[in-house]
């Protein structure tokens, strides 16, 4: 197992790489150029030029490549011009938002999800299966800025039931029971497709196992049907699901950006989006560094995870 | 093709999905011929009109174009790109994944990496940065769309790909001398093609999603062309004042996606062979039972009277089991023989009342032990019943044991679910066991998952597990087919010393004459769901009456004859 | 299944607890919604009117505009002569004003903070850069002959001076703190203003606290907040959900709904800003005056104004905004809204049924909504038979394509300015000679040198009623030259819960929050 993680890791490092390369090449490509947007409509030739040099943009590219890489490897992500502070500091914060919001949503769509996929499976042709199929249908058919929309107008407009929008009360002591009331509505928001593809994924999952020769030989044994369920179906079916549960993490962080827009949680996804538009080369560099980053680790644990339930891969 | 539609069409949801589909398309297809406003006409006077409001049916926006009109438009612009980047990513990835999959080696390594560091670029930022770099249009976020989604594509057709790369057809076409992209064409694509479309549509859906995603950014269509993520994105800015504006594209994207979705779940249930023929419900706990059947008597043992079992078939249903009746008398051994298919396996299971239902029926008979009437028994009467009074061994111990469980667990769940015993005295009960079955190191076995076992050890587990609860019988389902025949004999001797030493009844189905002389004391001989022959296992094999006997008495192997004349009680090592 | 099932119901159970929604913010304690996160709290650094109604209450300049004017009165200069050649500027300093971080403000941090700007050897220079350093591109040097004094010496007469001085750039910082901080001073401003800088947390918010050794009257609120909400709906539900006191830039659609509300009160100020089309001259169909005049005179700039912007905007018939009080034109007329003239007018030029490439914004400073606006422009050509096909971009992107020019693949473009003088907008965007890559935003190629003559000769005198009709007669040309099509003239407008006192709107676009109180 430390072998395998270890091999995995490094192999990591190449994916990384190829993914700063490929948005250094992107940045590069984009029009527009970082020295305006920081000088905005007043720019001027001179004033351009100089700025440029401030920032290094007028070395060639595999230069500013180099530099770029070689800092990092010091530990060192560089200063983001849009935002006169360390990337480092910038994308931490952000992305600590991100992950808290990314992760409540993935919690919430994996416990969801793998409810209503039991109950829809151990109910299969009845009626509570007929609404589960029903709700997965509608959960991953939504487009999640129209429902966070939606849930906006009515729980936190209309109903005044919980805030609009923001991660912390603005004048609050920033405690967790605040965190959670500010967390509530975009984490259903953003959990409600992962949802839906795990509750199917695990109804198909369960189904299939719960036809399997293993099961017969549950109930031959005299276990409970409960048991058999959760003890025996279960634990065969997450075998299946938690790999899906890795890449959902993805499509997950992904949508963060969404949902941050419309709730303006103060999450990595919107700012990437900002770095782009403000042409802040470094941000995006260390903004999508870390995402992807994030993302292979969350798909590595999902492997690991995997392992550790089936012994029979990598025996 | 026409069977394919067929069967599509019998899925009540796709059919749905289907005529939504149907209509979605036919409105968008036939927009120029609709007696519509101009979608783009502005009349900002005429602004935010509620729905229904007469000349403008849906109201209209903020700039008091009519809404009806821009939602046929922005449909049908939405469908043409959705179809448009599912089609080109599943082109460009199919591409990708066959060349992959198909080449395989160093070709494979290099196009899997970059899918990878495409696959680990947050999909939307990929979008974006594509849209950044093309400059927005609906063609540039219909690319950006399509790149996001080529490693899907790649990922799935190369798996697919991949599995086909040393199949004997591939094989064969390279030794008649095809050339790697004649065969890759020809051969290799056919084959690969249902799950290319099978991901196609389920992702035509998830595409539209996606363009309207970036419409809704403002990265997409660009004014005054409407699409509905366009339409929704304006709408979103007069959400609190005309919250009809954004509601009703987000609302069509909405039903379109859904539509997609059924239609692709019902295609992908249509095409995947495995679920040809309509998805079994799941099995219940126990087979169901006909209402209305007469009591069972007690009995001294197991005793079946007419039993009848009947499968629920698409085409109706059939008897598997017709008018059987048995009798296993205490401490005694009946085999029951027959080819397969004959009902024997069936009527093993239905004892206990395990044959899956549904789509199983048992329509008919009696089932009694001792003073339980089987058939009218409650679950959890049945369910006590079960591993202790009753217990099972069946055919293939790789699928019948819980492949993520440790085999020791297994055992003692099988004591612990019918009695409240300690952790520890049921692991020592579990060693017990496994001595008793001359499994080694019974200390540590238990210790194994089933696959680390061989097929002669696993049989022994499940027949340690049968053995659990001092059982009264014990039905074995070819408990030995599974198995070489040198463990074959091991596992019989170790049954046969068993019965002995315990007193057990055991109901021994097999298809294998030899070994039912081995170990029974009667045989019966099943053919069509019927008992066709039944008497004293020496006086019938040595004259049998009917066909059937004769023929399966001729297929006794000859090997397993001499071997059987020779014991060999060594247990096998582990591996 | 029972944790699984009890643990999501904790969740909603938490939520339903807390859900208070938003806590109600204490009566000291002032919440603000801007429209986007700070780009930067140096007032060297930032061009941002967001950034700005931060700024002006946490830094002075030497002169401020006076409340709800656009003309100067004396901040932390108390008075100042004015040479007879115009071009020196003498400042007698307010004593005893001391910055947050307690370093005294006198004529050496005034020469360091024009320094830093202009002297591209000084010491703070590289803290940079500073986009709007041309605006005193015309000082030659800062004198500080004693702590209370400071002079200008300009190299020539520049009658737009003090208006600039009253700008977000012309505010003090402090030395040391600059010094000590170098790049970082943008997110740890140090000023002399009525609040102090008490944290920024990216996204979140910018919070101020009254400074209690202001040399003035003391700031009535403890705290003041402000919010970025990027999302123009998230503002709108924000103030209606009770998270904000006042939100200065609502969507108009909103503004209405607000409006119609007692708990709400909705405050508005016509301000210094012009929405326009750059039209260009050099290439393609709008070569020919009277195409550009046809475009002038089909768009429906009421309409647009009353419907699209719902009464945000007040249609603009010229070049300076009423806003501008002592410089407006109010006969100045402009094009009315004539298509039967425009199509004429496209008859004659032979120009029926041309192609306009037009260049539309997705957002930025000022710019309104410019898709709607396009759009709606686009559709006003469209019934005068010329047909405009919109390219949109993203507010960087669209600044890098229109600032080097139209050029040869595009005819018009949008574009909006805030100014703080009637000078700003035709001398850098209108003057032949200030082309782009040479400095200046004229990307439409105009030129008319009886134009530039008279800016000139505006610059150069001090004279406001004389400066005033100079920039009448200038009006009155590039109203007949049609280089751009007018379009609006942005009224912001402010919500603020009923509560909210003593808020003013500044035709400067500054939020000045000292004295707001909430009842």
């Amino acid at each position: 197992m430390g072998a395998y993680l270890l091999g995995r890791l490094a192999g990591l490092v190449p994916v990384l790489i190829g993914l700063s390369l490929i948005v250094f090449l992107i940045m590069a490509l984009i029009p527009g150029d970082p020295a305006l947007a920081i000088l905005g409509p007043y720019a001027t030739p001179d004033s351009l030029a100089r700025v440029r040099a401030e920032l290094g943009l007028d070395r060639s590219l595999p230069v500013q490549y180099a530099a770029w890489l070689g800092h990092v490897l010091a530990g060192d992500l560089g200063r983001s011009h849009s935002l006169n502070r360390p990337v480092l500091d910038e994308v931490g914060e952000r992305f600590a938002a991100t992950l808290v919001l990314a992760g409540a949503a993935l919690v919430l769509a994996a416990l969801i999800g793998l409810l209503v996929g039991i109950v829809a499976a151990v109910r299969q042709g009845g009626t509570a299966d007929r609404l589960a199929t029903l709700a997965v249908l509608v959960g991953i058919s939504m487009p999640s800025f129209w429902l966070g929309l939606l849930l906006i107008l009515l729980v936190s407009v209309r109903w005044r039931l919980l805030p609009v929008s923001g991660m912390y009360a603005i004048t609050g002591g920033e405690d967790l029971s605040d965190l959670l009331a500010h967390l509530v509505l975009p984490a259903v928001t953003l959990a409600v497709v992962a949802a839906g593809v795990i509750a199917r994924l695990t109804r198909s999952a369960m189904l299939e196992v719960l036809r399997q020769d293993f099961v017969r030989t549950a109930r031959a044994k005299g276990v409970p049907e409960r048991r058999i369920i959760v003890a025996h179906a279960l634990k065969a079916a997450l075998v299946t699901v938690i790999p899906v549960i890795g890449i959902q993490a993805g499509f997950v962080l992904g949508g963060a950006v969404y949902v941050e827009t419309v709730f303006q949680w103060p999450g990595i996804g919107r700012m990437l989006v900002n770095a782009i538009a403000t042409r802040d080369v470094l941000l995006v560099q260390g903004g999508v560094l870390v995402v992807a980053t994030a993302y292979v680790l969350f798909n590595l644990a999902a492997d690991l995870l995997q392992r550790l339930l089936d012994p029979r891969i990598g025996a | 093709m026409r069977a394919l539609a067929a069967r599509l069409l019998e899925n009540r949801l796709a059919a749905g999905g289907l005529a939504v589909m149907a209509v979605v398309g036919a409105v968008a297809l036939a927009a120029p011929l609709l007696p519509l406003a101009d979608p783009n006409a502005t009349a900002p006077a005429a602004r935010l009109l509620p729905p229904f409001t007469p000349g403008a049916w849906l109201g209209t926006d903020a700039l008091g174009r009519d809404l009806l009109a821009r939602l046929v438009w922005g449909t049908r612009v939405s469908l043409a790109v959705g179809l448009a980047a599912a089609l080109l990513a599943a082109l460009v990835g199919s591409a990708i994944g066959l060349a992959a999959g198909f080449l395989g080696g160093r070709t494979e390594t290099i196009l899997m990496r970059v899918i990878d560091v495409l696959m680990a670029f947050p999909y939307l930022l990929l979008a974006l940065a594509v849209v950044a770099a093309l400059g927005p249009g609906l063609l540039n976020a219909l690319y950006a769309v399509v790149v996001a989604n080529i490693p899907f594509f790649a990922r799935t057709v190369r798996g697919a790909a991949a599995a086909l790369r040393g199949r004997d057809f591939v094989e064969a076409a390279r030794l008649s001398g095809m050339g790697e992209t004649r065969i890759l064409l020809t051969e290799v694509l056919p084959n690969v093609m249902p799950v290319i479309v099978i991901t196609a549509s389920t992702t035509v859906g998830w595409m539209i999603l996606e363009t309207a995603g970036l419409s809704f950014l403002g990265l997409g269509s660009q004014p005054p062309q409407a699409d509905l993520g366009a339409m929704l994105g304006e709408g979103r800015k007069v959400l609190i004042t005309a919250p009809a504006v954004a509601a009703v594209p987000g609302l069509v994207v909405f039903l379109i996606v859904m539509s997609l979705n059924l239609i692709g779940d019902g295609l992908r249930d249509a095409l995947d062979p495995r679920l040809r023929g309509g998805t079994p419900g799941r099995p219940g706990a126990a087979t169901r039972v006909a209402p209305g059947l007469a009591p069972a008597a007690p009995a001294e043992g197991l005793a079946v009277r007419d039993l009848t079992v009947a499968f629920a078939r698409p085409e109706g249903a059939a008897d598997a089991v017709r008018g059987v009746s048995l009798a296993v008398a205490p401490g005694e051994c009946l085999g029951l023989v027959g080819e397969s298919g004959s009902g024997k396996s069936v009527t093993a299971h239905a004892v206990t009342r395990l044959v899956a239902s549904p789509p199983g029926l048992i329509r008919g008979g009696t089932i009694a032990f001792r003073d339980d009437d089987l058939l009218a028994l409650p679950p959890e009467g049945l369910r006590r019943l079960r591993g202790r009074r009753i217990a099972y061994v069946f055919q293939d111990p790789l699928t019948t044991l819980h492949p993520l469980m440790r085999v020791g667990d297994q055992v003692a769940e099988a004591i612990r679910v019918h009695r409240v015993l300690p952790a520890r005295a049921a692991r020592t009960r579990t060693r017990d066991l496994f001595a008793a079955v001359m499994l080694p190191e019974p200390e540590t076995i238990g210790l194994a998952y089933p696959h680390e076992l061989s097929g002669g050890q696993r049989q022994r587990v499940a027949i340690a597990m049968a053995l659990a609860n001092d059982p009264d019988l014990i039905v074995a389902d070819e408990p030995t087919t599974a198995l070489d025949v040198t463990v074959q004999a091991e596992i019989l001797d170790l049954l046969d010393r068993l019965r002995r030493e315990r007193h057990l009844a055991i109901l021994f189905i097999s298809h294998d004459v030899g070994v039912v002389r081995r170990i029974c004391d009667r045989v019966a001989v099943m053919q069509g769901g019927r008992i066709v022959e039944e008497g004293e296992t020496r006086a019938l094999l040595a004259a049998p009456r009917h066909p059937v006997t004769r023929g399966l008495i001729a297929a006794m192997p000859v090997l397993g004859r001499r071997r059987s004349a020779e014991p060999r009680p060594v247990p096998e090592a582990r591996p | 299944m029972i944790p699984l099932r009890s643990a999501f119901a904790g969740l909603l159970t938490a939520a339903w607890l807390t859900g208070a929604a938003a806590a109600p913010v204490p009566d000291d304690v002032l919440v603000v919604g801007q429209t986007a996160e700070p780009a930067s709290l140096d007032p060297a650094v930032s061009t941002a009117t967001n950034d700005a109604r931060i700024l002006v209450n946490l830094y002075e300049g030497l002169v401020r505009y006076r409340s709800g004017t656009l003309e100067v009165e004396p901040a932390l200069a108390e008075s100042w002569t004015v040479s007879e050649d115009g071009r020196r500027y003498t400042f007698r300093l307010r004593e005893g004003v001391r910055f947050h971080d307690g370093t005294p403000f006198d004529a050496e941090a005034v020469r360091f903070h024009f320094g830093r700007l202009l002297d591209r050897d000084h010491p703070a220079a590289r803290t940079g850069p500073f986009p709007l350093a041309f605006l005193f591109r015309v000082v030659e040097r800062v004198e500080a002959p004693d702590p209370r004094t400071v002079r200008f010496v300009l190299r020539e007469p520049h009658a737009p001076f003090l208006a600039n001085l009253a700008y977000p750039t012309g505010l003090i910082v402090s030395p040391r703190a600059v010094m000590e901080r170098g790049g970082a001073f943008a997110r740890a401003p140090v000023g002399t203003g009525p609040f102090r800088f008490a944290g920024w947390q990216s996204s979140r918010k910018v919070t101020l606290e009254r400074n209690p050794d202001y040399w003035g009257e003391a700031a009535k609120p403890r705290l003041v907040i402000f919010r970025p909400l990027t999302d123009p709906n998230t503002r709108a539900t924000e103030m209606l959900a009770g998270g904000v006191d006042v939100m200065a830039e609502m969507p108009p659609d909103a503004l209405a709904l607000f409006r119609d509300r007692p708990d709400f009160a909705v405050r508005e100020q016509v301000g210094p800003h012009l929405w326009f089309l750059i039209l260009n001259t050099q290439a393609g169909p709008l070569r020919d005056p009277r195409v550009r005049q046809a475009v002038n005179y089909a768009i429906d700039r009421q309409a647009l104004a009353a419907h699209v912007l719902q009464g945000t905007a007040v249609p603009a018939h010229g070049l300076i905004a009423p806003a501008f009080a002592w410089a407006y034109d109010p006969s100045q007329r402009g094009y009315p809204h004539d298509p039967q003239r425009a199509r004429r007018l496209l008859r004659e030029a032979g120009a029926e049924g041309a192609t306009l490439r037009f260049l539309v914004a997705e957002g930025g400073s000022g710019m309104l909504d410019p898709v709607a606006m396009g759009t709606a422009i686009q559709a006003d050509l469209a019934a005068v038979g010329l047909t405009a096909r919109i390219a949109t971009y993203e507010w960087n992107a669209y600044l890098a394509r229109v600032n080097r020019g139209l050029g040869e693949d595009a005819d018009m473009a949008e574009m909006a300015w805030m100014t703080n003088d009637p000078d700003m907008l035709p001398s850098l965007a209108l003057r032949s000679d200030a082309r782009p890559g040479q400095g200046g935003f004229n990307a439409g190629g105009y030129a008319n040198p009886d134009l530039d003559r008279l800016l000139a000769e505006a610059r150069r005198t001090a004279d406001q009623a004389r400066r005033a009709d100079l920039y009448r007669q200038a009006e009155a040309i590039v109203v007949a030259d049609a280089p751009i099509a007018f379009v609006a003239h942005w009224k912001q407008s402010a919500v603020t819960t009923a509560a909210v006192q003593g808020l003013t709107l500044e035709p400067s676009f500054f939020l000045r929050l000292s004295g707001v109180t909430k009842r």
